[in-house]
C-alpha cells in the first residue's frame, strides 16, 4: 500500500513536471520532498476553491514528500470545530481556513500564527510569488491590529443582487431594480408568476441582512473597532429590518428561513426563485451550463441603495496556520504551493469564480468566464469590493466578538420574517442580548 | 433471595466451627470489594471528578479568548445569576418541558396502544414486536438524517403526495409553531418501542385469574381495561415516563439536524443552548452554570425515580 | 423473565358467535395480526424510505418513480474520503469500549449481586444516576482534561468517555442476570474449597453467559450510536462514523445520495444485532424496568 503510494507520487510528480513547465520550474523551495514524513491536517469548509484543491492534493504531495489530510465539512460544523480546536491551541489542525467572521476573533485572541516571517524568507518563499499581488482590501480583515498578517486570502467576494428570470421583469415592463424602493416595486410585479417565488436569501442575515442595514442608515455597532456598543435597535435598523423580513415574509418561497446557501443557489439555477443576494461563490455556478436553467435568463447587478446609501457586503477568507501547529514549516510549504500564482490561474481556468489576486481577476481567462448572459460578474464584485475599501463599512467585522452579535442578527430577522415578533420587538431583544453577549465576553461597553 | 442466609451456616467441615464463618465471611468480603473496587473508582475519576470540575469552573467567568484573566473567582455566582436574567435560557427551559411533555405523552400513548394490540400469542405478533425495535436502536443521527429528508419539502416523499392529493402542506420546521411538534413526532417515533416493550413486559407479567374472573361475570374489553389492566400497569407507565423524560433532557442531534435551535430559538432547548455556548462561542464558564442547572434537574428526576423502587435489585 | 409469549386468555375466540360470516371469522382471528403488519409498515416507512434513497440513481433522486434499477453509486462515492476510515474506527471505539466495560463492570455486578452491604442503595442510586446525566455536564470537563492529556481525538479517550454510561448498563444489566443463578450451585463449589471468583469464573459465568453476550451486544450498540461526545471529542484521527456523516450536509449542496448511503451502512450493524439478539434485547432494555 505504502509502495504503491510512493509509486503514485513519484509518477505524478514526474508528470506533473512534464505537463505544467511552469510547475517544475517553480520547485519547491528549499529543496523537493523536504517533508518527507510529516503528515499534514488541513480543514477549511466546503467550497468550490478547496475542492478544487484536494483533486491537485497528488501534487504537493509529490513536491513536498508530506502526506495532506484533508478534511472539508459544511460551514457551520467547521467553524464550530474550528473555533473549539484553537481556542484551546491544539494542534489537531496544521492549515485552517480564516472564516470571515471569526478571523477578528481568532487573530486578536493570538490564535493564529503570524505569516510574515514565512513570506519574507526566501527560504520559504519564491521570489515571484508576490504577496501584493492579492487585493489590499481582501488582505485588511486577515491581519491583526498589530500589523501582522495572519492569512492569505483565497477568496475575495462581494454581495451581488441576481435575478434568475429577468425575462419576467422585462415582460412587467421594468428594469433592474437599483434602489429599496424599486426593489419591491418590482417583487410586486413578478412574485409567483409562472410559479418562481421572487425574493429568497441564505439564513445568514448576519451577513445578507446588514447591506440593508446599511442601506437604510443603521449599523452593527456604533464605530467599529473602537467603540463596540451595538446599535441594533436604533429606528434607521428597525426600519431596515422590517423592510428586509418583510422581503423574505412576502415574497419568499416556502421554508424560505430555513435556506442554506446551497438552497439558494438550487433554486436560482432551476429558476424556482427569483431575486436573491449571494456572493461570486454562488452566483458563478449559475453560469454552469450543464446544472443551470436559467443561463440564458439572468441578471446581475449591485446590492441596491438605501436612504444612505449603497453598501455591498464582502467577504474575505484565507488559509492560516493555528498557533498550537507542530508542523508550521510544512503547513506554510502547503499555503504557498495553495495560493501561488499557478495554482490560482489554473483555479480561475477551471471555473472558480472568486480569486483574490489582482493578476487573476484582470485575467482574460478569468473576466470571460463570468460574463454570464450579458453580465460582468467580475466588474461588480470589484467595484463592490473598492466601494467597500472607501467607505470602510465592513470595519463591523473586524471585530473579535461579531460572531455573538451575528448570531443575533439571525435570530432577529427570523423572529421577524416567521411573525413570532414585529421589528421593533425583536431588534430590541437582539440589542439587548447583544450587550449582555458582549459583557460576558468581557469586552467593557 | 436469601444468599446471605444460605451462607451464615457455614458448611466447611475443614476449619474449627467458631471461627470458620468469621474468617470465611471476611475473606468473602474482601473478595468481593476486589471485585467491585475497580468500577467504582473508574466511575468516580469518569462522573464524580469531572462533576466536580464542572461545578468549580461553573463558578467562574471562564472563556476561552482569555484564559489566564478570565479564571478567576471574584463573583463565584455570577454565572447563575446572569442566567436568571438571561430570557433566552429561560425560554430555553421553557422549551424543554414543552418538548418533553409533548412526546412522552406521546410515546407513552403510543406505545401502550402498540403493547395493548401485540399482546396475543400470534407467531406474526412476536415477529412484528422485534421488527417494532428498529427505530429505537437506530443511531440517532440517522433518524434526525431520515426526518431531515421527511420534513424537506423538495425530497420528501410525504409533501409531495400530500401536494399529489390537494392538501399541500407548508415546511413544518420553518414554521415557529409547528417546528417544535415536528421535533415531538420525530422523537416519538424513534423511542415509541420503549414504552411499548414496557407495557408488554408488564402485560404479560399480569396474572391472568382476574381477568378470567371478571370476563365470566360479563365484563367487556373496556372494563376490564379500565378497571384491571390499567391499575396494574399505571406504576410501569409512571416510572417509563420518568425514564424518558429523563432522557429527553439529552435531545441533540435531532434538533442539530433538522433545525439548529430555530426558526429563531423555538426549538433551542435548554441542552442545545448549552451546547452553543460552550462549543460555539466558548463560554465554558457560563456553559458550565447551564450544564448544572440541567445535571440538577437530571438527578432530581433519578432520585425519584429511585424512590420508587425502580432500583430495587436489594428487595431479592 | 419476561418472555415474549402472552398471558392473556382469547376472549374473542370464546366470544365468536356461531354461524357468523366467513369474513367475519377472518377478521376477528386475524383482525390483530393484521392491524399489527399495517402499522408496522406505517411505522417502519421513514426507515426504508432512507435505505431505499441508498440505492436509487442520483439522477433520479428527487424523480417520483419508485420502480428502479438498484445501483450503488451512493456507496461507490462514499468510498473516496474519510468515511471507510471513520466506519473502522467506529468498529474499533466500540469493540474497546465494550471489551473494557464488560472487564470492570461483571464483576462489580457480580459482587452487588451477591454482597449485601450497607449503603448498596446508593451506590445503585449513584450507578443509575451516572447513565441519565446529559453528555453536555460530562463533555466540557472531558474536553479540557484530554486537552491536557493528549488524550484528544484518540480511540482509547473515546472509549474511556463511553464508561460513563456503559459501565452502567453492564452493572444493571448482569446484575438481572446473576439474580436468575441459583447461589445453590456456588456454594457447592464453595464446599469443595473453590474461592469466591474461582466459584464466578467455573460456575456462575457459564451459566450466566448468554446474558454476557446480550449486554456486549447492547453496549456495542450504544457505543456505535453515541454522537455528542464523538462530534466534540474527535477531529481527524478518531471521527467515527455517525460524526462523519455530517461532513456531507455540504455548504455547497446536500448530497442526499452520499447521506442516504452513509446512514444506511452506520446503521446497519445495529439492524443486524438487534434482529438476531432481540429477545436478549427486550430483556436488558426493560431491565428493572419492571417490578418482580
Amino acid at each position: 500500500m505504502t509502495q504503491r503510494r510512493h509509486l503514485l507520487q513519484a509518477a505524478t510528480g514526474i508528470g506533473a513536471s512534464l505537463l505544467l513547465p511552469g510547475l517544475a520550474a517553480h520547485a519547491q523551495p528549499g529543496g523537493a520532498r523536504r517533508f518527507q514524513g510529516t503528515t499534514l491536517n488541513v480543514s477549511t469548509f466546503s467550497a468550490a476553491y478547496p475542492k478544487l484543491l484536494q483533486q491537485w492534493l497528488p501534487e504537493f504531495e509529490a513536491l513536498s514528500g508530506a502526506k495532506v489530510n484533508f478534511d472539508a465539512p459544511s460551514f457551520p460544523v467547521y467553524n464550530q470545530r474550528a473555533d473549539l480546536e484553537l481556542s484551546t491551541k491544539g494542534s489537531a489542525y496544521d492549515v485552517v481556513n480564516v472564516t470571515f467572521i471569526y478571523s477578528s476573533r481568532w487573530i486578536d485572541s493570538g490564535w493564529l500564527t503570524p505569516l510574515d516571517e514565512f513570506i519574507a524568507s526566501p527560504q520559504h518563499t519564491p521570489p515571484d510569488w508576490d504577496l501584493n499581488d492579492f487585493l489590499s482590501g481582501a488582505r485588511a480583515p486577515e491581519t491583526g491590529r498589530d500589523g501582522k498578517l495572519y492569512g492569505i486570502p483565497w477568496t475575495a467576494e462581494a454581495l451581488l443582487s441576481v435575478s434568475s428570470r429577468f425575462d419576467l421583469v422585462q415582460q412587467a415592463g421594468l428594469a433592474f431594480p437599483d434602489t429599496t424602493d424599486d426593489l419591491v416595486k418590482v417583487l410586486r410585479a413578478v412574485n409567483k408568476k409562472e410559479r418562481v417565488a421572487g425574493f429568497v436569501s441564505d439564513s445568514h442575515y448576519g451577513w445578507t441582512f446588514v447591506p440593508y442595514l446599511h442601506a437604510f442608515g443603521g449599523d452593527v455597532f456604533r464605530k467599529a473597532p473602537d467603540d463596540l456598543f451595538p446599535t441594533l435597535d436604533t429606528p434607521e435598523a428597525v426600519a431596515a429590518a422590517d423592510y428586509y423580513a418583510n422581503l423574505i415574509r412576502e415574497f419568499g418561497p416556502d421554508g424560505a428561513i430555513t435556506y442554506q446557501p446551497d438552497q439558494v443557489t438550487q433554486a436560482l439555477k432551476l429558476g424556482r426563485v427569483n431575486f436573491s443576494d449571494a456572493g461570486q461563490l454562488h452566483l458563478a455556478q449559475l453560469g454552469d451550463a450543464a446544472t443551470s436553467k436559467t443561463l440564458k435568463t439572468v441578471k446581475f447587478g449591485f446590492v441596491p441603495k438605501g436612504p444612505a446609501g449603497r453598501f455591498p457586503g464582502t467577504a474575505v477568507h484565507g488559509l492560516g496556520i493555528p498557533a498550537g501547529s507542530r508542523n508550521k514549516e510544512a503547513a506554510w510549504a502547503f499555503i504557498q504551493w495553495a495560493l501561488s500564482k499557478q495554482t490560482t490561474r489554473r483555479a480561475v481556468a477551471a471555473g472558480y469564480g472568486s480569486p483574490a489576486r489582482r493578476s487573476d481577476i484582470d485575467s482574460p481567462e478569468f473576466r470571460s468566464r463570468q460574463r454570464i448572459n450579458g453580465s460582468d460578474l467580475a466588474q461588480l464584485s470589484l467595484d463592490s469590493i473598492s466601494l467597500a475599501e472607501r467607505t470602510g463599512h465592513m470595519k463591523y467585522r473586524t471585530v473579535s466578538v461579531y460572531p455573538q452579535v451575528d448570531q443575533q442578527l439571525n435570530k432577529a430577522i427570523a423572529l421577524i420574517a416567521s411573525g413570532q415578533a414585529n421589528a421593533r420587538q425583536a431588534m430590541q431583544q437582539a440589542q439587548a442580548q447583544s450587550i449582555a453577549e458582549l459583557r460576558r465576553a468581557g469586552q467593557k461597553i | 433471595m436469601g444468599a446471605a442466609n444460605a451462607l451464615a451456616a457455614p458448611a466447611t467441615p475443614r476449619a474449627p466451627a467458631s471461627s470458620a464463618p468469621r474468617g470465611w465471611q471476611a475473606t468473602r468480603r474482601r473478595a468481593f470489594a476486589f471485585g467491585l473496587a475497580p468500577a467504582l473508582i473508574v466511575l468516580l475519576a469518569i462522573t464524580l471528578v469531572p462533576a466536580g470540575a464542572l461545578v468549580v469552573a461553573s463558578l467562574t467567568p471562564l472563556s476561552l479568548t482569555d484564559p489566564a484573566g478570565t479564571f478567576h473567582f471574584r463573583d463565584p455566582l455570577g454565572n447563575y445569576r446572569h442566567l436568571l436574567e438571561d430570557a433566552r435560557f429561560l425560554g430555553s427551559i421553557a422549551t424543554q418541558l414543552k418538548l418533553s411533555a409533548a412526546s412522552v405523552v406521546l410515546q407513552l400513548a403510543v406505545g401502550l396502544g402498540l403493547a395493548l394490540l401485540l399482546n396475543a400469542p400470534a407467531r406474526v405478533l412476536g415477529a412484528v414486536r422485534g421488527a417494532f425495535l428498529i427505530p429505537m436502536v437506530l443511531p440517532p443521527i440517522v433518524v434526525a438524517l431520515i426526518w431531515k429528508i421527511l420534513f424537506t419539502p423538495d425530497v420528501s416523499p410525504l409533501h409531495r403526495a400530500l401536494e399529489a392529493i390537494g392538501w399541500p402542506v407548508r415546511s413544518l420546521i420553518a414554521n415557529p409553531d409547528t417546528a417544535l411538534w415536528a421535533i415531538a413526532f420525530a422523537e416519538t417515533w424513534q423511542w415509541f418501542p420503549f414504552t411499548m416493550l414496557m407495557v408488554l413486559a408488564a402485560l404479560q407479567m399480569m396474572p391472568a385469574d382476574p381477568l378470567e374472573a371478571a370476563s365470566l361475570d360479563g365484563a367487556n374489553r373496556w372494563q376490564l381495561f379500565r378497571y384491571i389492566v390499567f391499575p396494574h400497569i399505571r406504576p410501569v407507565l409512571v416510572v417509563c415516563g420518568l425514564f424518558r423524560l429523563i432522557d429527553s433532557f439529552k435531545a441533540f442531534p435531532l434538533i442539530f439536524v433538522l433545525t439548529d435551535g430555530g426558526p429563531g430559538t423555538v426549538t433551542e432547548v435548554t441542552n442545545y443552548y448549552g451546547f452553543i455556548q460552550a462549543f460555539n462561542f466558548s463560554y465554558w464558564g457560563y456553559a458550565s452554570a447551564i450544564a448544572t442547572v440541567i445535571l440538577a434537574g437530571v438527578f432530581a428526576l433519578s432520585w425519584l425515580v429511585g424512590r420508587l423502587g425502580w432500583n430495587d435489585h436489594g428487595k431479592h | 423473565m419476561a418472555s415474549t409469549e402472552i398471558a392473556l386468555p382469547h376472549r374473542h375466540l370464546e366470544d365468536a358467535p356461531a354461524g357468523s360470516g366467513a369474513r367475519a371469522g377472518w377478521l376477528r382471528r386475524h383482525g390483530r395480526a393484521a392491524a399489527a403488519l399495517v402499522l408496522l409498515a406505517v411505522a417502519l416507512f421513514p426507515f426504508l424510505w432512507l435505505v431505499h434513497l441508498a440505492f436509487k440513481p442520483a439522477a433520479d433522486l428527487f424523480e417520483d418513480r419508485l420502480l428502479f434499477v438498484p445501483r450503488l453509486d451512493g456507496f461507490r462515492a462514499l468510498l473516496q474520503g474519510s468515511f471507510p476510515r471513520s466506519f473502522l474506527n467506529s468498529l474499533a471505539v466500540s469493540t474497546l469500549s465494550t471489551a473494557m466495560s464488560l472487564a470492570i463492570g461483571v464483576p462489580a455486578a457480580y459482587a452487588l449481586t451477591r454482597w449485601q452491604f450497607p449503603g448498596r442503595r446508593h451506590v445503585a442510586l449513584w450507578i443509575l444516576v451516572t447513565r441519565m446525566a446529559p453528555p453536555i455536564a460530562f463533555t466540557i470537563p472531558f474536553f479540557l482534561a484530554y486537552r491536557w492529556l493528549g488524550l484528544q481525538d484518540t480511540l482509547f479517550g473515546l472509549a474511556l468517555v463511553y464508561l460513563t454510561f456503559n459501565l452502567a448498563i453492564v452493572i444493571w444489566l448482569m446484575q438481572t442476570f446473576f439474580e436468575a443463578v441459583p447461589t445453590a450451585l456456588e456454594e457447592a463449589a464453595y464446599i469443595d474449597g473453590c474461592g469466591v471468583w474461582q466459584a464466578f469464573w467455573r460456575i456462575t459465568l457459564p451459566l450466566a453467559a448468554p446474558g454476557v453476550a446480550a449486554t456486549a451486544v447492547l453496549c456495542f450498540i450504544f457505543a456505535w450510536n453515541d454522537f455528542f461526545y464523538a462530534l466534540i471529542l474527535t477531529r481527524t484521527q478518531a471521527v467515527t462514523a455517525p460524526v462523519a456523516i455530517v461532513n456531507f450536509l455540504q455548504y455547497e449542496g446536500w448530497e442526499w445520495s452520499k447521506i442516504a448511503a452513509g446512514g444506511t451502512l452506520v446503521m446497519f450493524p445495529v439492524v443486524v444485532f438487534t434482529v438476531l439478539v432481540r429477545k436478549y434485547l427486550v430483556q436488558g432494555l426493560t431491565a428493572g424496568g419492571v417490578k418482580d
